[in-house]
């Protein structure tokens, strides 16, 4: 199916172009310095000359909590900002090149053509994340002591599913303009958007951002389900790139 | 806390530093290779090397421009 | 092969395209002329399936374009006027790429690939990166990538207009090999090169057909034969055009310096006294020759006509 060819070609234009790799270093180096940071960010804070003695007592001994907070909040913003970058030319650039328009007099047809780059994407963030993730698990293993493995799985799952609503949305910005620099602009609208309503009291429980938080408390084993948010976010994956679909076929290139 | 206490965590520091030498090779070949970039090319080396870690993604989230 | 009946596109208040007729025979190489903003890019980005008709219609082999894009592509091959590709690709990865899509085997694609960067001289650049490609390049390399699936019809727009004298006489040469394989649309504001290669003529101006007809007869009925000379002084040539302005064969003179320039009604009683009136009035020559109409007169001829209306 010609799906498959092009999801090859968008695999190969990945790892040519060292997007791949760079998705990769940064998550892994998150992944590693997440714990770290946790450990030794007490410490530093103790070794500051002059601090009054009873301050630094009341500095907490680090915990696998902080180590599981570092990481979900490192990957978290850094995960999004690079699902925008990553996927903001991934349609645009296509068009401003022509190179869309070169494709698709071939037999392509346009729906393969835009699910082919969601998955390619797809397939970066959730490589990258493995790693990440298994950076994290042995790092704290040293450093604290074992993440239960199942719940720390579930939390990177969830994970995952909040960068493929953030690939999804950007990827309809590209969609919905003809340059690179214009759909950066509109995903980064799209991306405060998110984040604002997610950050609303009521409604926000709806929205991809409570994913994460359900993440952190899984991987603790104080789960605190927040299904309507993971309902909503596969929603809004399907959402966004139909809408694509539905924008893209009527488009002239 | 006294010095010797952090001693004991950088051998933990080496992965990171090899990732942030293969960005670094990666991206200094790929500006070897490339004939054009946006802004001259020096300062792209400048970039990649001099600026820890965020210098190489810098430079392939913006410096690339093909022909 | 093509057909295309009353074809509208309006962008806006522009009408692109304003009730386009045309029809294209199998088995020919048809040159589809016109100054630039004629609507030839459109005309054929419509027959591709990459833009849509306002209204109007226009079928390929047959296959309606409205009703199935999918079926026409692997039927049609498109060269753009500025062909683009992945700057990261080679030439061979391309091809392979694109017969992939089109369902070839790997054996196939291979020797397709091989072939198809022989026919464009560039068996040497298949494993170099196409992002340093220069303009030459890409135009035969989108050439290849045109023909990968062996089309029944090749839509080729401007295809040699950005290219320097050398590489434009070397796509030229392909296409006139193309002829015995498919059905050739090619369109061109360059009347020379549509001259060479193409069998049957299409003058679009504004959107709509003005002519179209076989190449030799639209040259016999719209080219009157002519003459050029060359004299040796200005003043011998000024007084033999006054005397060729009144011969009954002669349909118009021209003179500019010291060349003159007849069309004649008559071109054997032309023949005969052109000369022999030269030796008569002492009219030193430096060149006498018989010009072939070109195309350019009739295009210029049709255009003007089209624009004075």
């Amino acid at each position: 199916m010609n799906f498959f060819i092009v999801l090859r070609k968008e695999l190969m234009e990945q790892w040519r172009t060292k997007r791949l790799l760079v998705i990769l270093a940064v998550m892994a180096i998150f992944g590693l310095i997440s714990p770290l940071l946790a450990k030794l960010t007490p410490d530093l804070l103790k070794s500051i000359p002059d601090m009054p003695a009873g301050l630094a007592d009341l500095i907490p001994e680090p915990t696998l909590t902080d180590a599981v907070l570092q990481y979900v909040k490192n990957l978290e913003q850094f995960g999004i900002l690079l699902a925008l970058l990553m996927s903001m030319g991934s349609v645009a650039q296509e068009k401003e090149r022509g190179t869309a328009a070169m494709m698709l007099t071939h037999p392509l047809s346009r729906a393969a053509f835009l699910l082919a780059k969601f998955a390619a994407l797809a397939v970066t963030f959730t490589l990258s994340l493995t790693v990440a993730a298994l950076a994290c698990w042995y790092y704290t293993l040293l450093l604290f002591e074992a993440l239960p493995w199942d719940s720390f799985l579930a939390l990177n799952g969830l994970m995952l599913v909040g960068f493929f609503v953030y690939i999804a949305a950007t990827i309809l910005c590209s969609t919905l303009v003809r340059s690179q620099g214009a759909a950066a602009g509109l995903a980064f609208g799209a991306l405060v958007l998110i984040a604002g309503i997610g950050s609303l009291p009521r409604i926000g429980t709806y929205f991809p951002g409570q994913l994460f938080n359900w993440g952190v408390g899984l991987a603790l084993g104080a789960a605190d389900p927040a299904w309507p948010a993971l309902w909503v976010s596969l929603g809004l994956i399907v959402t966004f790139l139909g809408i694509a679909w539905l924008v893209f076929r009527r488009q002239e290139l | 806390m006294p010095f010797a206490d952090f001693q004991q965590y950088i051998p933990f520091l080496i992965p990171v530093v090899i990732i942030q030498l293969i960005l670094m090779i990666a991206a200094l070949v790929d500006l070897l290779r490339r004939e054009k970039t946006r802004g001259p090319k020096w300062l792209w080396a400048l970039i990649i090397v001099l600026v820890n870690y965020i210098g190489p993604i810098i430079y392939f989230v913006a410096g690339r421009q093909d022909a | 092969m093509i057909q295309i009946t009353a074809l509208h596109k309006y962008y806006g208040s522009v009408h692109a395209l304003d009730g386009l007729d045309m029809t294209v025979e199998a088995g020919t190489v048809y040159g589809f002329l016109g100054p630039n903003g004629a609507g030839k890019t459109t005309a054929l980005r419509i027959l591709t399936g990459l833009a849509r008709p306002t209204a109007g219609r226009a079928s390929v082999a047959g296959v309606d374009l409205v009703a199935d894009g999918r079926v026409l592509s692997r039927r049609v091959g498109y060269l753009p006027e500025e062909p683009a590709f992945y700057p990261w690709m080679t030439p061979s990865e391309l091809l392979d790429h694109l017969g992939r899509l089109h369902g070839l085997s790997s054996a196939e694609r291979s020797r397709q690939t091989r072939e198809l960067l022989d026919l464009v001289h560039m068996a040497e650049a298949g494993k170099r990166r196409i992002g340093g490609f220069s303009r030459g390049m890409r135009q035969r390399l989108g050439l290849a990538a045109a023909l990968v699936h062996n089309p029944e019809v090749l839509l080729l727009d401007e295809p040699v207009s950005a290219l320097d004298p050398l590489g434009r006489k070397e796509i030229l040469d392909l296409i006139e090999d193309l002829r015995d394989q498919c059905t050739v649309l090619m369109s061109s504001h360059i009347l020379a090169d549509v001259e060479r290669v193409c069998g049957v003529v299409g003058i679009i101006a504004r959107g709509r057909m003005i002519i179209q007809s076989p190449r030799e007869k639209l040259m016999e009925s719209y080219a009157r034969p002519a003459f050029e000379f060359e004299t040796v002084d200005a003043a011998s040539a000024l007084r033999w055009a006054d005397w060729l302005k009144v011969q009954p064969w002669a349909a118009a003179v021209r003179l500019e310096k010291v060349v003159v320039r007849i069309t004649v009604n008559d071109i054997a009683r032309a023949r005969q006294e052109l000369l022999a009136s030269a030796v008569a009035q002492e009219i030193p020559l430096r060149r006498f020759e018989e010009v072939r109409p070109s195309l350019e007169d009739i295009f210029l001829q049709l255009t003007d006509r089209e624009t004075t209306l």
